[in-house]
């Protein structure tokens, strides 16, 4: 304990000692812990983006999309192939009715997607997704509109349209855009509504209404030529439980084609369990990679400390002729090694807390450095510490008094 | 009973050719109260002998006890553990850490003892205050004199209360005055009852010494008592070993080893060095055969 102490003591006086030095020793741990620490609070603030929209339309909200996902399946090739050919193809109007057939009671809503981009004037914003919907869509998502109102049954014929909030800022450059226009192909539509900012995510665009523009679909199905291009259809099964809902719209669904399920019928959670998984193991990679950064950063510390000790031979040979054990002189090169990396994974952990914040009001992305990064950074540091210090504290320890106290 | 023993004791360096027979059987036994000089020519084995004696160094052969204890054949750790509670090194070169204070330097060794801080400072500034340096407390080593420096090595020494001080050429790089300043400080630490062992190459600090010891070629030569205040006969025989130049010399640039004057003198050696080592082989052949 005492000698703890002392130890300690002496390794800030080394550092104090040579500071450019123990900077550039610092250095590599510092690089390293940034990225692993920005890496993984990016990756944590992602995730929880992703919870927030899992959970932004209620747990109970069905899901029914073309194409075959993989449900539960942590294989990171899968998950990749999940994410990045998301919904190719589209549902028919057959299958719309095969829904509203299965799923009686429960409310069903369709999303079709309209190719053509909105402008106004000259102006396009190719940001922008055109939905095609009915009046049950804020109904089915239990979002609230912000400024005016969602189109009603009757006014299904119209040509009004309710838009996301970055639509109202980013296109018309203001708030509250009620009542000008905007141009989708050849059609002229009024906007109506503006919808409560949604939950989003940049990886994940494609879930973002906030840029979507949601007009009616028969509008919609003009505009797309007659063609339905159905891209997903909303289910919100009211009393029945969700489980049996999705299990006889599977059925149902499966007559259509030919017994294969090429087709996908499941909870936003369940659909967004694949990018949760992907983000994951993502993170995972780009981290190990980082990782091998603080291990560069470990060696240079063994480093410098291998210098450090041939250079200060003499005062290992005092100090075992003073009457230092091998083991006392081990821990105090061990304490010194833990120490410099200690501090630069300090540094290192405040330089990315300013990186977070750099990120966060430079970017849509929400890093987040949650306790268990830091509390995990500081076992690794730690440890590299301990790895690195080994070697060049065993080396001091060995050394012989008498040839050491003469300086070699 | 002695405080030191030391019964044939030998210690070989290298390997084949160039093993070199540092210490030859030496035999020497050392009571507690005794200031032992050591003297002799370079390469005679006196920082061997010395090596041996701190425990900072292994005997090849022999044994070795000290206050009663074999220590010949200690384990490294218990070896710095007992140099920690028994033995005070003071060095030519003062050696004191250069980051740390004057009081830090001297509460060293206490604490590798285990002792707590408050207590260590206080024995540590009890100990300076003993060499008279207790306004120099908190200076750094580089901002002492070299007698200063010697005296900080010397509280170090001693703050550990150890049954025997070892002070090799103390006075080796300092000035007249310094020099007599540190040596009468050992001389008072002497008469405090502490046993003092010191390597010299100046006959004129056998005068502090209750007995003098010369060595050639790794053997003891002469031992004899000497009378304190007096240079020992031996030593001023030993001049030869400490070659001195004229100012004429100086001036010239002779060297001083060319200016030895003793050239015709007879070395005090009893038996060659060869004939040592081939001697020392075959006892050593017989104790392996044995």
């Amino acid at each position: 304990m005492i000698m703890l102490k002392n130890n300690i003591r002496l390794a800030f006086a080394s550092v104090r000692g040579a500071k450019w030095r123990s900077f550039l020793t610092m250095l590599g741990v510092i690089i390293g812990i940034v990225s692993v620490v920005t890496i993984f609070s990016l990756g944590e603030g992602i995730r929880r983006q992703v919870a927030d929209i899992k959970n932004q339309f209620g747990g109970d909200l069905i899901v029914v999309q073309p194409g075959r996902k993989v449900v539960n399946d942590n294989e990171v090739y899968k998950s990749i192939t999940a994410i990045t050919s998301p919904l190719q193809g589209s549902l028919t109007q057959k299958d719309l009715d095969s829904i509203n057939q299965a799923a009686a009671g429960a409310t069903v809503v369709p999303l079709t997607r309209v190719g053509a981009t909105p402008r106004i004037n000259d102006s396009n914003y190719s940001a922008g997704q055109v939905y095609g919907t009915d009046e049950k869509l804020p109904l089915v998502l239990n979002h609230k509109i912000l400024f005016g109102s969602f189109f009603k049954a009757t006014d299904l014929n119209k040509n009004s349209a309710v838009i996301g909030m970055t639509v109202a800022e980013e296109l018309f450059g203001e708030t509250v855009p009620v009542g000008r226009s905007l141009q989708i192909g050849d059609q002229s539509f009024i906007v109506r509504g503006v919808f409560e900012d949604f939950v989003s995510s940049p990886l994940l665009p494609e879930q973002d209404y906030n840029t979507a523009i949601f007009i009616p679909l028969v509008a919609a199905q003009k505009l797309n030529g007659d063609q339905s291009n159905i891209r997903l259809v909303y289910v919100k099964p009211g009393d029945h439980p969700t489980a049996t809902v999705i299990s006889s719209l599977q059925d149902k669904l499966r007559q259509n084609y030919a017994g294969q399920d090429d087709f996908s019928v499941m909870t936003q959670a369940q659909n967004l369990a694949q990018t949760d998984a992907f983000i994951a193991a993502l993170t995972g990679i780009i981290s190990a990679i980082a990782a091998i950064s603080l291990l560069v950063g470990g060696i240079g510390i063994m480093n410098t400390l291998l210098v450090t000790v041939s250079e200060r031979t003499r005062e290992i040979g005092i100090r075992k002729a003073i009457g230092a054990t091998n083991r006392q002189i081990v821990s105090q090169f061990l304490t010194e090694s833990i120490i410099i990396s200690l501090l630069g994974g300090i540094i290192g952990i405040a330089i990315s807390g300013i990186v977070n914040y750099v990120i966060r009001i430079t970017t849509d992305l929400t890093p987040v450095i949650s306790l268990e990064v830091i509390g995990l950074t500081s076992a690794v540091i730690i440890l590299i510490g301990v790895i690195f210090g080994v070697t060049p504290a065993v080396r001091a320890a060995r050394k012989d008094p008498i040839v050491a106290l003469r300086g070699y | 009973m002695p405080l030191i023993e030391l019964d044939d004791v030998s210690k070989v360096y290298g390997l084949g050719d160039a093993t070199v027979l540092a210490l030859d059987e030496v035999n020497l036994s050392i009571n507690a109260g005794e200031f032992v000089a050591v003297m002799g020519p370079s390469g005679s084995g006196k920082s061997t002998l010395m090596n041996v004696i701190g425990l900072l160094d292994r005997p090849s052969h022999g044994t070795y006890s000290l206050e009663g204890r074999a220590v010949a054949r200690l384990r490294p750790n218990q070896q710095a553990k007992a140099r920690r509670d028994k033995v005070g090194f003071i060095f030519q070169s003062f050696n004191l850490l250069p980051a740390m204070t004057a009081l830090d330097n001297v509460a060293l060794p206490l604490a590798y003892k285990g002792v707590f801080q408050t207590k260590r400072l206080k024995t540590a500034s009890a100990m300076l205050k003993r060499v008279g340096l207790q306004e120099r407390e908190y200076f750094m080593p580089r901002q002492l004199s070299g007698g200063q420096a010697q005296r900080v090595a010397i509280a170090r020494a001693l703050v550990n209360n150890p049954s025997l001080i070892i002070a090799d050429e103390p006075t080796g790089n300092l000035d007249s005055a310094a020099s007599r300043l540190v040596m009468e400080l050992l001389q008072d630490i002497h008469r405090a009852g502490n046993t003092i062992l010191m390597v010299t190459h100046n006959p004129e600090l056998t005068r502090f010494a209750s007995r003098v010891v010369f060595m050639h070629d790794g053997s003891i030569v002469s031992d004899e008592q000497s009378a304190i205040g007096e240079v020992a006969a031996g030593a001023r025989r030993s001049m030869y070993f400490m070659p001195r130049t004229t100012e004429d010399d100086d001036l010239a640039g002779v060297s001083a080893l060319m200016t030895s004057e003793a050239n015709d003198r007879k070395p005090v050696a009893v038996q060659s060095r060869q004939a040592k080592l081939k001697n020392y082989k075959k006892i050593k052949r017989a104790k392996a055969k044995r």
